[in-house]
């Protein structure tokens, strides 16, 4: 029971971090960034061979670069800094020129391609069958089998949540925030108001991209594997369904929904006694997600903690006092 | 043109056309803009006014020709960094930040925000907090002259036609403009309003601030501009004051046939 309360907690810490990541890229920015799973594999990859002794150990039963065996928290830092170099080269391809719609498209059609490509190419990151048997971080000083570490790991989650959440909070709530709403609501006005606009969404896609990169390096720590079948693109979409739900442009909102989407709704479905030919919970599970979506859109589409109005004190302006806001 | 005494134009734009597959939106059209002048331009629709405006300020790269504001070349520069050197357009259509506040919609545009960059942003909000201190002073000052202070924190989506292109000319004045492209401001204006607007622009022109715009209403331009500038099908068909371009027939029917 303590283990798989620990692994909910590390899973919910994970898809917070996403969470606010995206939040700060679809919430606040307008970018409808649906290749965002694909950041957090990057960085969950790397986390990986950075830990992972080279690939002649264990008998040599999987391929793949690196095997550097780097203390933690080097894999880590890895893990978010690869996250945050990716973003650059698809950030310009995609995001300099077309118009938001299709850029949906392009990324949606980069995580098909980046997992096909990842899962045909074996010497890279031993292809389809993934990596396994990834060392936990301090798995050389720690028992990482104790209850003690599986705490230690939940505390370590934690609190990059908290530090991501500062981040997100401190983004969001300052007048460069402000500025990439300004963008998500009107990208021509902003340009004409000397808004750079494509330095703006890059800068909040390699910010967003570290972030996912973080996320990925914190899970593949904690479940020690990572195959191209954890990332295909509809995990994007859950933490898509988690914002709406939620609320985009809210961190708060961003977290609830984190707990409410991936956490809450697939850990209950858990529990639904099974009936039906093998395979229809989680068929419907998707079914469910989708309706999800769009009632949201349909019925609340600011979500359950809409994006707070900013108001501003009338005679010592001290700063914006975020009140709720209305839709 | 500038003959004579007159000033240094702020704004030259020489031979300017834009072409799109084939249709000359604008035909090769040269105008010079004098400082402390609102200087008109009119003509029937799909004249190429508004295709003009945005070539000027980049909206639209020009297909060729040269645009010169205040001594610097500028016809290859991205909008952005035109505004930044004060060259400021409003929009056709409603073009508000729907979302934000009306006062956000104001600080937004402010520049000179320390809090207005990641590093900035990250470093939190005692590092920004005089910045924004002063430019709240500042667009609420912009917003009681105007009667929208009461409106400061309903988000500008929700405000009406009139009130949202006085928040857009507002939001443009907070970059401190040298010269203001406006884009038909009246369009969709209850009539109310269009007098307001109207006396609030001839108050900038006194300030200062000039202006280049493009407008319908007949009456705005009689009260406001001077010169005035005619196209029809792309091109410049006449220049000068109103009263003047009221005397010749060819103009007169152009604008109104087209």
């Amino acid at each position: 029971m303590t283990y798989y309360l620990t692994t909910l907690a590390v899973y919910a810490g994970v898809d917070m971090i996403a969470c606010l990541a995206l939040s700060l890229q679809f919430g606040t920015s307008g970018i409808v960034n649906f290749s965002f799973i694909v950041f957090q594999a990057a960085g969950a990859y790397t986390a990986a061979v950075l830990s992972l002794p080279p690939d002649t150990a264990n008998g040599g039963f999987q391929q793949y670069i690196l095997g550097l065996e780097a203390p933690f928290p080097l894999p880590w830092i890895g893990g978010a800094v690869v996250g945050g170099l990716l973003a650059l080269p698809v950030g310009l391809v995609v995001l300099r020129r077309l118009r938001s719609d299709y850029q949906a498209i392009a990324m949606l059609v980069l995580t098909v391609i980046a997992n096909t490509v990842i899962t045909n190419a074996r010497p890279f990151l031993n292809g389809a069958a993934g990596l396994s048997l990834v060392p936990a971080p301090l798995a050389a000083q720690l028992d990482t089998g104790a209850v003690g570490y599986q705490y230690l790991y939940v505390a370590i989650t934690a609190a990059c949540v908290v530090l991501v959440f500062l981040i997100a909070q401190r983004i969001v709530d300052s007048p460069y925030g402000r500025t990439l709403r300004a963008m998500r609501e009107h990208e021509v006005a902003a340009g004409a108001l000397g808004k750079h606009v494509v330095a703006l969404k890059m800068t909040i896609f390699v910010v967003g991209g570290v972030i996912a990169g973080l996320s990925g390096a914190i899970l593949v720590g904690f479940i020690g594997l990572w195959a191209p079948a954890t990332w295909l693109y509809p995990e994007t979409i859950v933490l898509f369904a988690a914002l709406i739900v939620g609320g985009r442009g809210n961190n708060v909102g961003a977290i609830l929904g984190a707990v409410l989407v991936p956490i809450g709704f697939f850990e209950a479905t858990r529990f639904i006694p099974p009936f039906g030919p093998p395979g229809l919970i989680p068929a419907l599970e998707w079914v469910a997600i989708g309706s999800l979506i769009i009632g949201f859109l349909w019925w609340r589409p600011a979500g359950v903690l809409p994006e707070p109005r900013h108001v501003f004190p009338p005679t010592s302006p001290l700063g914006t006092i975020p009140a709720r806001g209305r839709r | 043109m500038s003959a004579g005494p007159a000033p240094r134009p702020l704004l030259e734009a020489s031979a300017i056309h834009r072409h799109f597959e084939g249709l000359r939106a604008v035909d090769g059209v040269s105008i010079d803009v004098l400082p402390g002048r609102v200087t008109g331009l009119i003509g029937p629709n799909g004249a190429g006014k508004s295709t003009f405006l945005a070539v000027l300020a980049g909206t639209l790269p020009a297909s060729a020709g040269s645009i010169v504001f205040d001594g610097e070349d500028i016809t290859s520069l991205p909008p952005y960094q035109r505004a930044r050197r004060g060259l400021v357009r409003t929009f056709q259509l409603p073009s508000e930040f729907a979302r934000l506040t009306v006062l956000e919609n104001l600080l937004v545009a402010a520049p000179g925000n320390r809090g207005d960059s990641l590093i900035g942003a990250l470093r939190g909000r005692r590092y920004w907090i005089g910045d924004e201190r002063r430019l709240v002073e500042r667009a609420r000052g912009l917003l009681a002259r105007l009667g929208m202070a009461a409106k400061e924190s309903d988000y500008a989506g929700t405000l009406s036609g009139g009130q949202k292109r006085l928040v857009e000319i507002m939001r443009a004045l907070m970059l401190q403009p040298r010269l203001l492209l406006l884009d038909e401001p009246m369009a969709g204006v209850h009539p109310a309003i269009v007098g307001e607007i109207a006396a609030y622009l001839e108050a900038l022109r006194d300030e200062g601030i000039t202006i280049l715009m493009v407008e319908h209403e007949l009456q705005v331009v009689d009260r406001l501009c001077d010169p005035v500038v005619v196209m029809a099908q792309g091109r410049v068909i006449g220049r000068g004051d109103m009263a003047a371009l009221r005397q010749q027939p060819e103009i007169v029917d152009a604008y109104l046939v087209g």
